[in-house]
């Protein structure tokens, strides 16, 4: 083997792996090396200040508004989406022109951008016209403050995520339905087995990689929101829809504390990175379904 | 046209080795067909002559020059896949052609050669299409053209024709042997199948466990196998081995004694008269399977289950028969699976022979 | 039998034979039965029409919104069709910011990083796949830890790496940190390894260099994960507000989204029906895309969760 040929793969690889190393592997420690500090990005130099930026995190009452507005938005958004995705895909999951437009029409908020959705979701929530609150009057209820009072706000954000969501979810679901091979339908038939049977001891168990799939990726996307909350809410009223990502993104490009911040940073990543290896724990459990 | 030779060659995946001391010749001009139940290192041995796979040891010669460090483009090998390996983005053309860009072949010499090729593989009609759109037929003479027009000095086909239906497999077997006389290369043929090896090859290679066990013409290997292996690897059913223990009443004269006597099922006679000297065996027929020309008996005697074959004999109705093998059909083994010839056998006492 | 003669009203004639009258009760049953489907696959439709509402009537309200005056949007109940439409929004949209540029740097972004994916992802996917080396586990390894980092994660240490390197307000800062996908590179080469050994070998005999190998046949055959991916890629980046939000400080490199964004901030009443027009002209390419290759778009979506 020439020293070409040795080195290829290596060559191949260089560009990606310079990329991630760069951007991805490194800032990860450099993130965990600034929560150390004390620093205001202008100031030449850095405080070393150990841990103390995470205790004053855990004692910040609006951090800890923060980590529960972030979870009960998670937990929310998760279950909603998830369960009625599941729902709409034992619905939906079939061939044909009509099926595929109706998949087709819930699916298309995934690919719209997140500013258009929250651009258009403000206005549908305008306290004052806003169309939802025509609907819900002609439901006979009277206007909600939706957004603009802190009982309603996360729940309306919740509402725009799982909008957004549903369809994707869904056909994802649909995907996993479709991969069940229809003869064991036709077995459970054969055995006698009642539709609810049917769903719950196969289907549902069948269909369990998808919905860890879902759910964890549901969980690590709700737990990173942004963009909904920065241009509906900015976090608040009253810090009712502050949550991490935009905590972390006020902290440090409006206040400046970049330690501060690269500390509520590496709580996210402990949270994140807490999922993901649940995630594969179960991943690696589920394989023998397929 | 090339000769092939194997010189000591050993092959080892990390700690496991495949074949050792392998020597071979491959003649020139010749059918060599390389058979043995899979798992053998026939594909491997293959895959070495196209430099496909690297010897871990010895040396490969192809028309006496030594090509180990020849890479496969350049061997003047050309290999018919088992899965055809066309290239599914080609068009039937561009799979013909690539290797002979890839050669630097001017495109007015490649078109005539395409063509010629195809007007023998009968492909003409469907150049333009892609291999998808094919059978599995015309899938197999995309396969060959494709080897073919390299003109190469060897040809190499591994199980070529495992994936066709029975009927296809058929017709493409005698092609192949057409195709062989015609272009009169010298062809490399890998199968599983005794019965393909059989009716193509004019020498047959027969390997077990990474060893050459036999090699010879079909018909020498048939009537004398060099080993218990090859006996009872050719020839369908297999051949009938007995222990030697069990076989009362024979007597034989040999300088080593044999472990295990052997007879093919088509060499036995069932009720035979008493003009018929030979080794009798009683038993009892247990099952009949009846294929038109021939009738298939598996019977169960004293000395174990064994098949008899005949041959345009009416289907035997009887459940006990005695059965008959002429002294000069039976073939003996030793211990060690060796064969073992100059045995003369003779019973002691013929009409005593099986009767308990 | 005769009560059920009697609850269908019809009954035959006293002559008619038992049979005849069952045959006659089946037949209604199965009437019933059929009234009944027909029912059903009626609201079922219903249904589905709804569902569909569900998702239509707030694009639809956009566009009815970007369509009225200012005064119009402020009528409750609110009017679906404006009197008059003023096609002047989308213009006056169009111009409360220096769009043409936010749409060019969009499309040099998006299209920059798609180039760039493409020219390191097909390498070093088919590096993985194919070749045995030394380090290549902990290589993959970095490719996969990668796959979980959510950019949302580290955009502050990254902000201070792209302002150390001078590129911040860049379209080259924007697109490096996307210069490659973890994601990609676990596509393709998932890809490239279902393509037979015997291909390659094949392609070897026919004295076919190794890049001949993989441009000419390799990476054909992985052509529409290519495609995929490739979709995946620009809608994902088209659509991004985050990291252009987060890595501009000025007008140079801003991109369509954040522009479109701006529109809120730049009036100090909510001229909602300025902003829906700018929401529309950020929308509908993406939309008449999606479409047009629903199939593939959905397909490229959805595959990234069933793998």
């Amino acid at each position: 083997m020439s020293v070409w040929e040795k080195l290829r793969p290596y060559s191949m690889v260089a560009p990606a792996i310079i990329v991630f190393s760069l951007f991805f592997i490194y800032p990860i420690f450099y993130m965990m090396y600034l929560s150390l500090f004390d620093w205001n990005f202008v100031s030449p130099d850095k405080a070393y200040v150990g841990i103390q930026n995470f205790k004053d995190l855990l004692t910040d009452s609006d951090f800890r508004q923060v980590l529960s507005n972030t979870t009960i938005y998670t937990l929310l958004t998760v279950t909603l989406t998830t369960s009625l995705a599941l729902l709409l895909a034992l619905w939906l999951n079939r061939k044909g022109v009509f099926h595929g437009f109706v998949q087709g029409a819930i699916f298309s908020p995934h690919i719209i951008s997140l500013v258009s959705i929250s651009l258009l979701w403000s206005w549908l929530m305008d306290p004052e016209y806003g169309l939802l609150n025509w609907v819900i009057g002609l439901a006979g209820f009277g206007k909600l403050a939706w957004l603009s009072h802190p009982s309603t706000s996360l729940v309306s954000l919740v509402i725009v995520a799982v909008w957004k969501g549903l369809g994707y979810n869904a056909l994802v679901f649909i995907a996993g339905l479709q991969s069940i091979p229809p003869d064991i339908y036709e077995a459970a038939s054969l055995d006698r087995s009642k539709p609810w049977t049917t769903f719950r001891k196969l289907i549902l168990p069948l269909l369990s990689p998808s919905i860890f799939f879902l759910v964890i990726i549901n969980m690590i996307g709700s737990f990173q929101v942004f963009e909904t909350i920065a241009i509906m809410t900015q976090g608040g009223p009253v810090n009712s829809t502050n949550t991490l990502v935009y905590y972390i993104y006020e902290n440090g490009f409006r206040f400046f504390k970049i330690g501060y911040a690269s500390a509520a940073g590496v709580i996210l990543l402990f949270i994140i990175g807490v999922l993901t290896i649940i995630y594969f724990k179960l991943l690696s459990k589920r394989v023998h379904y397929r | 046209m090339a000769k092939i030779e194997l010189k000591q060659i050993s092959k080892k995946f990390k700690d496991e080795t495949i074949i050792e001391n392998l020597n071979l010749t491959i003649k020139d001009g010749s059918f060599t067909v390389l058979v043995g139940p899979s798992g053998c290192g026939k594909s491997t041995t293959l895959r070495m002559v196209a430099g496909l796979e690297k010897q871990s040891g010895g040396e490969i010669w192809i028309d006496d020059k030594c090509v180990n460090d020849t890479p496969p483009g350049l061997r003047d090998v050309a290999m018919v896949f088992q899965n055809y390996a066309l290239y599914p983005n080609m068009t039937v053309r561009g799979n013909i052609e690539f290797g002979l860009k890839n050669m630097g072949i001017a495109k007015q010499e490649r078109e005539r050669l395409i063509m010629d090729i195809c007007g023998i593989v009968g492909l003409v009609p469907h150049l333009n299409k892609k291999p998808q759109s094919l059978s599995g037929g015309q899938r197999q003479r995309v396969a060959l053209a494709r080897a073919m027009v390299k003109q190469p000095k060897v040809f190499i086909l591994d199980e070529p024709l495992s994936n066709l239906d029975a009927k296809l497999r058929n017709q493409m077997r005698t092609e192949l042997i057409q195709l062989h006389k015609r272009l009169g290369t010298t062809f490399v043929y890998v199968t599983h199948d005794q019965v393909e090896a059989m009716s193509m090859g004019d020498e047959i290679v027969v390997m077990n466990k990474g060893v050459i066990q036999q090699a010879d013409t079909p018909m020498k290997l048939y009537h004398d196998p060099a080993n218990q292996f090859t006996a009872e690897f050719i020839g369908t059913p297999a051949m009938n081995m007995m222990d030697m223990r069990d076989m009362q009443g024979l007597e034989i004269r040999s300088a080593t004694v044999p472990g295990y006597a052997g007879f093919r099922p088509e060499q036995a006679l069932i009720g035979a008269g008493a003009d018929s000297e030979g080794y009798e065996i009683e038993g009892e027929i247990l099952t009949r399977e009846s294929l038109g020309a021939e009738n298939i008996y598996q019977i169960q005697s004293r000395n174990g289950v064994f098949f008899v074959k005949t041959f345009l004999a009416p289907l035997e109705t009887m459940r006990h028969v005695k059965v008959t093998v002429p002294y000069d059909r039976l073939y003996y083994f030793g211990l060690n699976g060796e064969r073992l010839r100059g045995v003369e056998a003779s019973s002691k006492r013929p009409a005593a022979v099986g009767g308990r | 039998m005769k009560t059920v003669d009697n609850t269908i009203g019809g009954s035959p004639i006293g002559t008619a034979a038992a049979g005849s009258r069952l045959s006659h009760a089946r037949t209604r049953k199965a009437t019933i039965r059929q009234a009944i489907s027909v029912l059903l696959r009626v609201l079922n439709i219903a249904a589905l029409l709804l569902l569909v509402l569900v998702f239509a009537l707030p694009f639809i309200w956009m566009l009815s919104t970007s369509l009225k005056t200012l005064p119009e949007t402020m009528i409750f109940p609110p009017r679906w069709i404006p009197d008059n439409p003023v096609w002047q929004n989308y213009a006056d949209a169009w111009n409360t910011g220096p769009f043409l540029k936010y749409f060019r740097n969009s499309i040099i972004i998006a299209g920059g990083i798609l180039i760039l994916q493409m020219l390191t992802i097909i390498p070093a996917a088919y590096a993985f796949a194919r070749y045995k080396f030394v380090g290549s586990g902990f290589l993959f390894g970095i490719v996969m830890v990668t796959l979980m980092i959510p950019s949302q994660l580290i955009f502050l240490p990254v902000y201070l790496e792209l302002s150390a390197f001078k590129l911040l307000n860049t379209h080259l800062g924007l697109i490096l940190p996307f210069a490659s996908s973890a994601f990609g590179i676990f596509l393709l080469r998932q890809a490239f390894m279902q393509i037979s050994d015997e291909l390659i070998e094949a392609a070897r005999l026919d004295q076919a260099k190794e890049w001949k190998i993989i441009v000419r046949i390799m990476v054909p055959l992985v052509k529409p994960v290519l495609v995929t991916f490739a979709l995946f890629s620009f809608i994902a980046h088209w659509n991004d507000y985050f990291w252009p939000l987060v890595m501009t400080t000025n007008e140079t490199a801003r991109t369509l989204p954040l522009g479109i964004a701006k529109i809120r901030e730049v009036e100090g009443v909510a001229t909602w029906n300025i902003l829906m027009a700018g929401n529309l002209i950020l929308v509908t390419p993406i939309l008449i895309v999606f479409f047009l290759s629903q199939r593939q778009i959905i397909k490229a979506f959805v595959y990234n969760g069933v793998k």
